[in-house]
């Protein structure tokens, strides 16, 4: 061995610099990473700085930080704002897009009225004071009746921040619908009386193991931007592994590890069969579950013994070792993490499903830890003052006595309930919404209603595009794009909670108008001199005023400068600032921000307890009102549920005859399908939301048509179709025809269509009709002559009939069985035919499932002691967005 | 035991006092360069410039004053020649089959890219690094690129102090301490002590002595606690993998024949 060298300071000092010429050749690798701040932006030509004013993007509804960049009062270009923690200064390509509502050449721009027949297409101008005076009369004409529930608004996206429910209560009416149930509801359903929130926030970042059912969240699922961000994150940083089942190789898919097809609505078996697993191998953490459930270890082993891998596999079609293993990767990696979106959710009992996915997290301990599953995080706003009173009677449409448990509602059954004499409608408001193309029936159903003047007669929409439901309105009020409006905001999408403001970055366009202010003046037009009593309730200036009646008092953000602080930055609070080098929020000392975890633990304060009584069963009360529960000595705030804990036994579903245990139920005509039959299902790719985007100019460039996706083998057995050959698609509904796409990516006994595409209206580009002459004030077009594609794609919803999960009131998107053949010779490519009979026939089948319908008990044999619907006071469902 | 060496757990040794109190800017002037000069031995192959710069007599005077012995192969070969001779040295030592990488994912697991790997390029890019490509790939991990981050962070830490940022000072002076604790500390001071044994060039085997007498004046001078974990093993065994999947899983039920 050689000796060592005795080196001092001297002589470190006198190597050093003796060798700095050696030092200074040294080949150097390591360099800085290169990423723009962002923030800021300049015109190229002059290099003139632009005007930024930061907003929240609402394309779609993940509620991105973002910035306008304006110049000569016009947006040239919209990011991601730096300072949100969220979405830390990334936009989508739908939000780098936003600007197309503003600047699409067939926005309506003044007040249409009708004058041909419903849907002809015929309209007249009108003013804003004619528009108001004809509304106003026929909602005093319904008030005058005593009848306000027959004034129904329905939305598809409502970001008023509780304007629309205000409008709504004003006049009295209870009928307030929305379009969850065609969106996540069963998802919610499945979660809320569990752990108190509807959704979950996954910590993708810090995790080791994602479970992920049925989410494409790299594309499309709530949050993708931010979730997506941190599952790369996770990916690439913390190695983690992240295993998707899906019945298509989606591009979150394709990206995980493990991509493992299973059959449509059947997550739930397999998640039953990994918690039994899990339970079986006494891989669970016992401590959580006996401490922060309403379980003992003991009775969920018992429960689960029946869910085998083997069991789930002839269900499912994954093999029993695929879920043994997963199932044991799962409880080994910590901290492990599961997300659900659509996959499990969107089926006759996606509610169950949904349940049984989040047992997982459950069962292994990973809720509220680092790297968990975490409850989400979210801020709220007052609203001003003086509010109205709720409304007196409750509405059959909006919470209907068959659905109790819906609390998200069941709005996609509401045209069956109007034909059916259930609820009377004689004024029907709509806004940001288009169930005619949307929902499952489309125009078979939806359309046939709103068409129908003796069940509608008066239809006023609120909206800002020619959608194929505004297209069958009496009047049209045209709403202004988001960035033209005022909005709160504020979306539980990571783990760091914010508020923020979309605020204007233009005037209006045309004669258009943002909603607040619409019915404002429309409730002014109906009690003009205030003795209706309604008048009070909109007493504001303008939308900036109402904004800052939100924000001007809420603690913290009040001394950061209220709403001011919101303009000027489009978020509160700032965690901290974007770091150039990492795209991460960081604190001064150059630490990514670090998120609070363990909710649930969090001890109450002293002043919370003053007063307080602790029961036998650790549950605090104070003043009637469970506020936190007693674990371990400790006085903990618990899970935001009614008794503190997480119900993994759901008592109210016990009493509707649903088993209050995580269980599974399958779908019965998925069970005899036929060998020649295949589930459809749809899904939404990256650059489109539901149905409003197709007149985006540059998203309709990236992605304008949909052929159905077909798996090489299915596609053998029929004759051998190949990519592009047409297709007959035959459901019990109706039937289309479209192109193939032929692909090993996805699972053989299904075929799949992505939706937003094949419209009959939202104007030229979306339609195609490139020739025709501007309407309804818009302008001509010189971009449309660019347009090189001829294929605007085919529309599903007209084929696929509804069904709704007795629970949580969900449309079951992804229970169609269908024929697919060879298109005949008398097939055209686009040829959509649905049925209102058929659509009908499907809507009292599913009716069946209710708790008051007669299939309840058959699905139910495990729940024989319950005593029957008779033996349940109704109750009024509600509530949600 | 392995080759007679016992592998012990790791266990905290109490820092030996450093030999002399480093002055209040922590003597960044002299390590900076220094860091940068080991990193520049041992990333890759030497440049004739570099091969160059260390033979000048200010650098071998100095080197020699620290007690460093080169031998003729070093001092005396032509620099074109030298430069091939240490050429296919650094691929025996550190490159080919049979050689002893200066990768710490190897030194300390027995195989590449495994969990030091992933650990320093978080570091690196959490600091707003990236590896680029020298002459050959590199990984991570790799002895030259670990040393070329500090002198990085030693940079930083630098300017923060030149700006009057005693508290960045600090942070980056906090920074440089963990990644030694993470991972210099770990593996660099016997896997020099191989270097000296298996070199057969003087150049190597005397900057490995450079190396180790530099990498104990650092810990020292930071206050560490850090046991090395290399122990200058010739054979460092292969840590377990545990492979969950079984390749012979069906892929799904649906399909025929994978029942």
């Amino acid at each position: 061995m050689l000796d060592k060298l005795k080196m001092t300071r001297r002589t470190f000092v006198k190597v050093s610099a003796g060798t700095a010429a050696a030092a200074a050749a040294a080949p150097r690798l390591l360099q800085a990473m290169e990423q723009e701040l962002g923030g800021k932006d300049f015109n190229p030509v002059d290099l003139a700085e632009r005007k930024a004013i930061p907003i929240n993007c609402h394309v779609c509804n993940i509620q991105d930080g973002a910035i306008a960049y304006v110049e000569n009062g016009r947006v040239v270009k919209l990011e991601g704002n730096p300072e949100h923690v969220s979405t830390r200064g990334r936009l989508c390509a739908k939000g780098n897009s936003g600007m197309w509502y503003s600047y699409d050449p067939d926005r309506i721009l003044y007040p249409l009225k009708r004058v041909g027949a419903r849907g002809e297409g015929k309209w007249k101008r009108i003013t804003w004071d004619e528009a108001l005076t004809e509304v106003a009369a026929k909602i005093r004409e319904v008030l005058d009746r005593g009848e306000p529930n027959e004034i129904c608004l329905k939305w598809g996206r409502n970001r008023t921040g509780g304007t629309l429910q205000r409008f709504m209560a004003t006049l009295g009416s209870a009928t307030v619908l929305n379009h969850t149930s065609v969106c996540e509801s069963s998802k919610k359903v499945g979660m809320e009386p569990t752990w108190g929130p509807d959704i979950e926030t996954p910590d993708f970042a810090n995790t080791k193991y994602v479970l992920n059912f049925g989410s494409n969240v790299l594309e499309a699922a709530y949050f993708h931007n931010p979730l997506s961000q941190r599952i790369t994150e996770g990916r690439v940083d913390n190695q983690m592994k992240i295993v998707t089942f899906d019945v298509r190789l989606s591009n979150t898919a394709g990206f995980s590890d493990e991509w493992i097809p299973v059959f449509p609505g059947t997550d739930g078996a397999v998640a039953l069969a990994m918690g039994h697993v899990i339970l079986r191998d006494d891989l669970q953490d016992s401590d959580f579950i006996e401490t922060w459930t309403n379980v003992t270890v003991k009775e969920l082993k018992e429960h689960y013994k029946p869910f085998t891998p083997e069991w789930a596999s002839k269900i499912s079609g994954v093999p029993a070792q695929t879920i043994e293993r997963i199932a044991r990767e799962f409880a080994l990696t910590k901290p492990a993490t599961l997300f659900t979106y659509r996959g499990p959710a969107k089926h006759l009992y996606g509610s169950y499903n949904e349940k049984a996915c989040m047992m997982l997290p459950i069962l292994t301990g990973n809720v509220e830890t680092r790297g968990g599953y975490c409850l989400p995080r979210g801020m709220g706003w007052p609203q001003p003052m003086p509010e109205p009173p709720k409304a007196k009677k409750p509405s059959y449409l909006s919470t209907p006595p068959d659905y109790p448990l819906a609390s998200h509602k069941v709005s996609h059954l509401v045209p069956f309930w109007i034909a059916d004499g259930k609820q009377k409608v004689s004024v029907y408001f709509t806004y940001q919404d288009n169930p005619v193309y949307t929902n499952p029936g489309a125009r078979a159903v939806w359309g046939k209603v709103l068409k129908d003047e003796k069940l509608i007669p008066f239809f006023v929409s609120m909206s800002s595009h020619m959608g194929e439901e505004t297209a069958l309105a009496d009047i049209i009020l045209p709403d202004c794009p988001y960035l033209e409006r005022w909005e709160p905001e504020s979306m539980p999408n990571s783990l760091w909670p914010w508020l923020g403001i979309r605020q204007p970055v233009h005037p209006y366009l045309g004669e258009s108008r943002e909603n607040r202010i619409i019915l404002r003046d429309l409730i002014h037009k109906v009690d003009p001199d205030g003795k209706r009593g309604m008048k009070q309730y909109w007493d504001f200036k303008d939308a900036e005023d109402y904004m800052k009646r939100h924000f001007d008092n809420i603690p913290g953000l009040k001394e950061a400068g209220g709403l001011e602080f919101l303009k000027k930055h489009g978020v509160w609070p700032i965690y901290g600032t974007l770091d150039p080098k990492t795209g991460k929020i960081v604190d001064k000392t150059g630490r990514e921000i670090k998120a609070e975890y363990g909710l649930h633990k969090k001890e109450l304060s002293e002043a919370d307890m003053a007063g307080a009584v602790v029961e036998k069963d650790g549950l605090i009360v104070k003043n009637g009102k469970a506020i936190g529960i007693r674990r371990n000595g400790k006085n903990c705030v618990g899970f935001p549920t009614k008794n503190r804990l997480i119900n993994v036994r759901v008592d109210e579903w016990a009493e509707y005859g649903f088993n209050p245990m995580p269980t599974f139920k399958r779908i019965p005509w998925h069970e005899t399908m036929k060998e020649d039959e295949l589930v459809l299902t749809t899904f939404k790719l990256n650059v489109h939301k539901q149905s409003r985007t197709a007149a985006v100019k540059w998203l309709a460039e990236i992605a304008h048509s949909n052929p159905v996706w077909m798996n090489p083998r299915t596609a053998q057995k029929l004759g051998g179709i190949k990519t592009g050959d047409l297709v007959r698609i035959e459901s019990r509904a109706g039937y289309l025809v479209t192109k193939a796409y032929v692909t090993e990516g996805i699972h053989p006994k299904v075929v799949a269509i992505p939706t937003s595409f094949g419209h009959w209206e939202y104007g030229r580009l979306a339609t195609l009709r490139l020739k025709e002459k501007p309407a309804y004030g818009g302008t001509e077009d010189p971009d449309l002559k660019n347009v090189w594609w001829d294929d605007k794609g085919v529309h599903p919803n007209d084929i696929i009939p509804v069904v709704a999960d007795p629970i949580g009131g969900s449309q079951g998107w992804m229970d169609t069985v269908v024929k697919v053949t060879k298109a005949g010779p008398n097939d055209k490519y686009g040829d959509v035919q649905g049925y209102w009979e058929k659509h009908y026939e499907a809507y009292k089948e599913t009716l069946r499932y209710a708790y008051t319908g007669d299939l309840h008990r058959k699905m139910h044999p495990e729940m024989a002691s319950w005593a029957g619907p008779e033996s349940v006071k109704p109750k009024a469902s509600g509530g949600g967005h | 035991m392995l080759h007679g060496l016992e592998i012990v757990e790791p266990r905290a040794q109490p820092a030996p006092p450093p030999e002399e109190e480093p002055e209040a800017d922590g003597g960044l002037d002299y390590r900076i360069p220094l860091y940068r000069l080991l990193s520049g031995v041992f990333l890759e192959e030497p440049s004739v410039d570099f091969l160059a710069a260390v033979r000048t007599p200010e650098a071998l005077a100095a080197l020699a004053e620290a007690g460093l012995a080169f031998d003729g192969d070093f001092l005396a070969a032509p620099l074109p020649s030298l430069a091939d001779v240490l050429a296919a040295e650094f691929t025996a030592l550190f490159a080919a089959s049979g050689g002893f990488p200066p990768v710490e994912s190897v030194r300390l697991t027995g195989r590449y890219q495994q969990q030091p790997y992933f650990d320093v390029r978080q570091a690196y890019r959490q600091a707003g690094f990236t590896v680029t490509r020298g002459r050959f790939h590199v990984f991570e991990d790799q002895l030259g690129v670990e040393l070329a981050f500090v002198a990085e962070l030693l940079e930083r830490c630098a300017a923060a102090r030149a700006a009057g940022d005693e508290a960045g000072a600090r942070r980056w002076e906090r920074e440089v301490k963990r990644f030694w604790t993470l991972h210099l500390g770990r593996w660099v001071r016997g896997y020099a002590r191989l270097v000296q044994r298996a070199a057969e060039h003087s150049f190597y085997r005397e900057m490995a002595r450079l190396l180790e007498a530099f990498a104990e004046q650092e810990i020292a001078l930071l206050r560490l606690r850090v046991e090395d974990q290399d122990l200058g093993r010739e054979v460092v065994p292969k840590s377990e993998v545990q492979v969950a999947f079984n390749p012979d899983e069906p892929v799904c039920n649906a399909c025929p024949g994978s029942r």
